[in-house]
């Protein structure tokens, strides 16, 4: 029923987000546009609206909604499996790898190997995390934590250095955009590479629900019950980091929607993650669509990177998180 | 339908943890695990539920090799309760019961149509069903271990292994865990629980195996293995078997070494 309802609000966000902004454009003239260009009659619309609808706000909202469902997916994953609810894929340095990877094939000119690069920027960083988590003693959540920012702030310094060696002229927006994380430059192809990352990675994840019940209890009780727990393990963070660098590879690194999303439907739903995966990456599509809305919008004509919106949300969020936290232990 | 293992040795970083144990559970009767901390106990539960595979040696029930069986055909069979349950997801108790059918089922759908009514049925039994719908991180540790319990309990095994079941038990119902263990081994059910409590051991299990340091040192039925000269040998304590006359099973008194 909730996931009927909010599939139903996702696809008005959707439309709603493309008539906000500049120039203004109504509910119909968007259905037009998008009926016309799907072969369903064709757009009453001048040229240059039309233009705004399909060739700028729909993609990019698109990208968003599926930039979104991929982030909060993987933030609940990776919470299950490290069982940290700390745990998310810019927290532990996934996305700076990824922004990494994808700056660095940019840089080479090969844009086609831009979605692998950033997977394996992604893996990279999340191996060092926990390499360096462990080498911390007991791989506890606040060392994985600590961790992955050590390894967020040296990626992220590596891509500030690549970019300013080698970009001239409007540089200094282009690293921001890759480190605070912009949907700015989501046009189709970005949208392709989102959603075939939702396709290939997402909905096989959503879809271990059960597995991930099983760690509740930690490795031992997942054995027990029959579960392959290394596999799954591996499986699911390969597919978290290809999920992520695709993600990053359109839109750089947007922090804390993988962790607030999850977080926010477990107090609706309850931690079933058969429930939790689908519903987080529905709420995540709706949420980031809302927030690249207020990021392009608020300060018109001057746009925010999106990632300050939802780092503004989340990183109150995860103090939050952190204090209750040491009330428990 | 008995549970046999042969030369199992389990090694951990290293470390000889099981050094060569070969044991038989037998099955319509309850087994005690017992001896000192760090004989290996809960290794070695955790090696006879294939849950961690051995350096070396067999598990064998009703004739079928355990590490052969595919994960979930093996989950079918062999339950482990294991000590100090504890997470971090904030899981009603209903749920957390429900874990136990994971082996019954595949990740698109349920392969038992009545998986509520064998929840329901193990809540029932392990004496959870008043506190269902709390949170399993607002339980004390005695219910803990009695959801456990039921979890366990779900999976409808053949095998149950328990560490240390009465745990954090309040006496009655460490009492009454022991006496459902009892009837579950009669109604089939192989039952071997580790205790650390020989009391517990002498008075409600009908077959103990008495680990030291990795190694088997005596095995069999209760009371005629669990001498005073085995347990001052093994516990390094004086020991009196005496005859409870409410029972008729043995109790144990201890005393320190003369």
């Amino acid at each position: 029923m909730l996931g009927v309802a909010l599939a139903v609000a996702l696809l008005l966000s959707v439309v709603v987000a493309v008539t906000v902004g500049p120039a203004n454009i109504r509910f119909d003239e968007v259905w037009a546009s998008i009926a016309s260009h799907l072969g369903l009659g064709t757009s009453p619309l001048p040229l240059l609206r039309d233009g705004i609808v399909w060739q700028l706000r729909l993609p990019r909202v698109l990208t968003a909604a599926a930039v979104g469902a991929g982030l909060a997916v993987s933030g609940a994953v990776m919470q299950a499996i490290t069982r940290n609810p700390l745990a998310e894929p810019y927290l532990l340095g996934l996305s700076s790898g990824a922004s990494l990877g994808a700056v660095c094939v940019l840089l080479l000119g090969a844009s086609v190997l831009l979605p692998l690069a950033a997977f394996l920027g992604a893996l990279l960083a999340l191996g060092l995390t926990l390499l360096l988590a462990s080498s911390l003693g007991v791989i506890t959540p606040t060392r994985t934590v600590l961790a992955g920012l050590a390894v967020s702030a040296f990626a992220s310094a590596v891509t500030s250095l690549v970019i300013f060696w080698n970009v001239t002229g409007d540089s200094y927006r282009e690293i921001l955009g890759w480190l605070l994380g912009s949907l700015a430059g989501a046009r189709w192809p970005a949208v392709a590479i989102s959603f075939a990352a939702i396709v290939v990675a997402g909905i096989p994840v959503m879809l271990t629900g059960r597995l991930l019940d099983s760690f509740a209890f930690g490795d031992v009780s997942a054995k027990a019950l029959g579960v392959n727990v290394s596999a799954t393990r591996w499986g699911l963070l390969a597919a978290s980091a290809l999920l992520t660098g695709a993600m990053v590879s359109v839109s750089g690194a947007i922090g804390f929607v993988g962790l607030i999303l999850p977080h926010a439907v477990r107090l609706i739903a309850g931690p079933g993650h058969r429930a939790l995966l689908p519903l987080s990456a529905l709420f995540g599509a709706i949420f980031l669509v809302w927030a690249d809305t207020v990021a392009r919008t608020l300060f018109d004509p001057r746009e925010l990177p999106v990632g300050i919106v939802t780092a503004i949300i989340g990183a109150p969020v995860f103090a939050f998180l952190l204090a209750r936290r040491r009330a428990s232990t | 339908m008995s549970l046999d293992a042969s030369r199992i040795r389990v090694l951990a970083g290293g470390t000889l943890i099981i050094d060569g144990v070969d044991c038989t559970v037998p099955s319509g009767s309850v087994s005690a695990l017992v001896g000192p901390n760090g004989a290996g106990k809960s290794t070695l539960l955790r090696a006879l539920a294939a849950v961690e595979r051995p350096a070396d040696g067999t598990v064998a029930f009703d004739g079928v090799d355990l590490m052969s069986l595919a994960r979930k055909q093996r989950a079918r069979v062999a339950a482990l309760v294991e000590q100090d349950a504890a997470t971090e997801t904030a899981l009603g108790v209903a749920a957390v019961v429900a874990l136990g059918r994971l082996p019954h089922q595949s990740l698109w759908r349920d392969e038992t149509a009545d998986s509520a009514a064998i929840v329901a049925a193990a809540m029932e039994t392990a004496g959870v069903t008043e506190f269902a719908g709390r949170d399993f991180g607002s339980l004390s540790g005695g219910e803990r271990q009695r959801v456990m319990l039921a979890k366990a309990l779900a999976q409808q095994p053949r095998l149950l292994l328990l560490d240390e079941p009465t745990n954090h038990l309040d006496i009655g119902a460490q009492l009454a865990v022991l006496a459902l263990l009892g009837g579950l081994a009669l109604a089939g059910t192989t039952v071997l629980a580790a205790l650390h409590d020989l009391g517990l051991a002498a008075s409600y299990s009908d077959h103990v195996i008495v680990l030291r340091g990795g190694r088997v040192v005596a095995a069999g039925p209760t009371a005629p293995t669990l001498t005073p000269a085995l347990i001052r040998e093994v516990y390094g304590v004086e020991a009196t078997v005496l005859h409870n006359p409410t029972t008729g099973r043995p109790v144990i008194a201890l005393s320190p070494l003369r």
